[in-house]
């Protein structure tokens, strides 16, 4: 019984590792479409996000099915549970993802002072998920600790953004319309380094048991 | 063991034990009944007396209460009994005893009562007056002996069984201990008190040895494995059906950029990019796949390979090859065949410009030397290309037909400097040599077409009215042989490139300058195939400093 159990739950940390690494693609692919003309990337992103809802709609069921059946406790339980809660993260990744996509074309046929802030911001909240994909399948705390602290950073790049946004347009040197797309997509890169800092969370609460409560970050 | 041993002893005492009772018991009823009888013959015998002398009276003071008397008359009529009321008894003239008494002096019979319980013991004797007396006596028969016995029958049987189970206990522990106290890891060399068990020592100690044997050669088999694997360039990864990592070797770990990788741990937490996931999906739905991925700044082939068990995907064999060189090679060679295609173009389309203005009679006959000159020149520069190129695929291949002879270091540079003297001249170029005439044992005719190529080149790229000179250092372990310029110099960006082939720093003179671009190639590869060492150093704008380092 025990060893059905465990094998479970092994498939449930390869298929967590696999919609990880969904997310990755997606978000990289989402961060290229912004820079290059290239329609297939944007296809490309909206496949992985489906791909993506997929998986979790999979993990979900599978998740349920080892609650169920299972009854886990402890540690198990712990597991199970965050696998739940990252999910949904995971999965809020990949929709900001597609959303980043879209407005992608309506960026790339500009030329804009701001899109090396915004690209430096899709850099460190593309590192962010990698990390807190990485401390999820290394099982590492430090690592998951130093994606939660990472978040400043962009949090600090979105207000760069924003900042030179207002400048710009105070100035009158920016379409108003480009500049709201551009402001959207930080904004969206923002939320997606908090949900991978979210995923983190998850993955010191199954390792120790204490979820850091970091409310504020939502916001 | 033991407890079985007990078992068995325990129930065999009390077998033992229950049948001797009952045997005991027998025996002593059969042995009392005949006590018995007897008994009764000596009374009867006695009472004769006592009839004789005293008649009935005297019976009656006699008769007491142990054994019944009874007197009866030659026809059956009882005349007394001390039990009974005579005169209700009926005629015992049919008795068995009575008529055997009758006839015969003496009668005996037995009879069970009804109730089985009992049963009684007649002795008849006939006196002198003809009448029968009796003596009866009763004894309970086997079963009511039985029966009455039960009780301390059953208290002795469970003294001594609970004395057989002590025994038995103490008797079981003996005869095992020995079988406990066996080595068995060294079955040979037990003293054991039972001889019944050799044979199953010695078979142990073979097996022992057998297993020993098949251990070693196993584990032997699986160390033979991981140093092959350990010691193979390519990555090896053995995973299983739900991707969990079975076998890997350091390779494969290199290769993945990983340090370590904990045994059934998901292969995919080693690495999840994309194409690697898609090729372990692959492989364990049973597909045969080979892929290419980036793994950092490294190029991989991923080759998998399914494992079928009885027609089922039990895992997968992934094989990671490091392709980083191959794939540069590959560019390389199509760069390299990009270049020298454009590189005789370009000759050939002048050529067949200027061969086509003439076939069209456009040109003026005193223009044609001209013309031809330009076509001379042309067919000229693709003749040295294409020996260059020849040249340095010899070098590449390495099939040299030249032999090793004794060089002077310093007439190979006098004459390279004999052929380079006219273009020295058209530049104003001043040649100067210095150091000794040194001795080497090399392939010449390679040495001066390096001294040529590193010479030409300073001549080429110097300025109107420089400086080219070389000098030859010797010294105890090595010979150094300096190409000092005053020319245009090479940029500390380009000093690596300069050594590809068809490498020019300034492409945008290069058909002023002339040359093939591939004078330094050649330089390096013939240095490599001469076992020189070849170094630049560079200040742009002042010149350049080529050594050539010959080791003694």
């Amino acid at each position: 019984m025990r060893n059905y159990f465990d094998r479970q739950l092994g498939t449930l940390h390869v298929e967590l590792i696999k919609m990880g690494s969904l997310c990755e693609e997606a978000i990289t692919l989402s961060t290229q479409a912004l820079n290059e003309k290239d329609r297939t990337l944007r296809e490309k992103v909206f496949l992985t996000d489906s791909e993506i809802d997929q998986k979790e709609r999979e993990i979900e069921d599978l998740c349920m099915r080892l609650l169920l059946q299972q009854q886990p406790v402890a540690g198990d339980l712990r597991t199970v549970s965050a696998a739940m809660k990252m999910i949904s993260d995971m999965e809020r990744i990949g929709d900001q993802a597609a959303d980043i996509a879209e407005l992608s074309r309506y960026i790339v046929p500009y030329e804009s002072k701001n899109k090396k802030t915004l690209l430096k911001m899709a850099e460190a909240a593309v590192h962010m998920v990698t990390e807190s994909v990485n401390a999820f399948v290394k099982n590492d705390q430090d690592l998951a600790q130093k994606v939660i602290n990472d978040d400043d950073a962009v949090d600090q790049l979105f207000e760069d953004v924003k900042k030179e946004l207002m400048n710009q347009i105070q100035a009158g040197e920016v379409d108003a319309g480009l500049s709201l797309d551009l402001l959207m997509v930080a904004k969206y890169l923002e939320r997606i380094a908090d949900h991978a800092v979210n995923i983190a969370e998850w993955v010191i609460y199954s390792i120790t048991g204490v979820h850091i409560s970091n409310e504020h970050r939502f916001l | 063991m033991t407890r079985k041993i007990f078992r068995y002893i325990l129930f065999v005492s009390s077998v033992v034990l229950a049948v001797g009772i009952a045997l005991t018991m027998v025996v002593q009823y059969h042995y009392f009944g005949d006590q018995l009888e007897e008994e009764l013959e000596r009374e009867a015998s006695y009472l004769e007396v006592v009839v004789k002398n005293q008649g009935v009276e005297g019976l009656k003071e006699v008769a007491d209460n142990s054994e019944r008397i009874t007197l009866i008359d030659a026809e059956g009529a009882v005349l007394y009994d001390n039990r009974a009321d005579e005169s209700s008894m009926e005629n015992h003239a049919d008795r068995e005893e009575f008529v055997e008494a009758k006839s015969l002096g003496r009668g005996k019979a037995v009879r069970q009562s009804e109730t089985m319980a009992e049963r009684t013991i007649y002795f008849a004797i006939r006196l002198e007056s003809g009448e029968i007396l009796r003596v009866s006596s009763t004894q309970y028969n086997i079963l009511a002996l039985i029966g009455g016995m039960v009780q301390p029958v059953v208290i002795v049987l469970v003294i001594m069984i609970i004395l057989a189970a002590v025994f038995a206990d103490k008797v079981a522990a003996r005869i095992v201990e020995p079988i406990n106290k066996l080595d068995l890891e060294h079955p040979e060399d037990n003293d054991n008190s039972y001889e019944e068990i050799t044979p199953l020592l010695t078979k142990i100690h073979k097996q022992q040895r057998q297993i020993g044997q098949q251990l070693a050669e196993a584990v032997h088999r699986q160390e033979e494995f991981q140093v092959i694997t350990d010691n193979m360039q390519e990555g090896l990864l053995v995973i299983g059906r739900q991707t969990e990592l079975l076998s890997c070797n350091r390779s494969a770990l290199k290769l993945l950029g990983v340090k370590e990788a904990e045994e059934k741990d998901s292969v995919l937490a080693l690495n999840r990019s994309e194409p690697f996931r898609k090729s372990v999906e692959a492989v364990l739905s049973g597909k045969h796949e080979s892929i290419m991925m980036q793994i950092q700044d490294r190029v991989c082939s991923v080759i998998v390979n399914p494992v079928f068990q009885d027609g089922k995907v039990t895992g997968g064999v992934l094989l990671l090859l490091d392709v980083t060189e191959k794939m540069e090679r590959e560019r390389l060679r199509r760069e390299f065949t990009a270049n020298v295609s454009h590189e005789l173009k370009t000759p050939l389309t002048s050529i067949q410009g200027y061969a086509e203005i003439m076939k069209e009679g456009i040109v003026a006959s005193a223009d044609v030397p001209k013309f031809s000159e330009k076509i001379f020149e042309e067919a000229g520069r693709m003749i040295t290309l294409v020996e260059d190129i020849l040249k340095i695929s010899r070098l590449d291949e390495g099939c040299l037909p030249y032999e090793d002879e004794d060089t002077d270091i310093y007439e190979c540079v006098e004459n390279v400097f004999a052929h380079l003297q006219s273009s020295a001249q058209r530049k104003n170029v001043e040649l100067s040599l210095t150091g000794e005439h040194c001795h080497i044992m090399t392939k010449k005719t390679i040495f001066e077409e390096m001294i040529y190529n590193l010479c030409d080149n300073g001549i080429k790229y110097n300025r109107e009215g420089g400086k080219l000179s070389v000098s030859i250092d010797e010294t105890a372990e090595k010979i150094e042989v300096k190409v000092e310029d005053t020319g245009i110099g090479i940029p500390a960006g380009d000093l690596e490139k300069i050594f590809e082939r068809f490498y020019r720093v300034d492409k945008s003179h290069s058909r002023e300058i002339g040359g093939t671009g591939l004078g330094l190639s050649i330089v390096k590869h013939a240095a490599a195939c001469l076992n020189m060492n070849v170094d630049v150093t560079s200040q742009e704008g002042t010149g350049s400093v080529f050594k050539i380092l010959i080791k003694k």
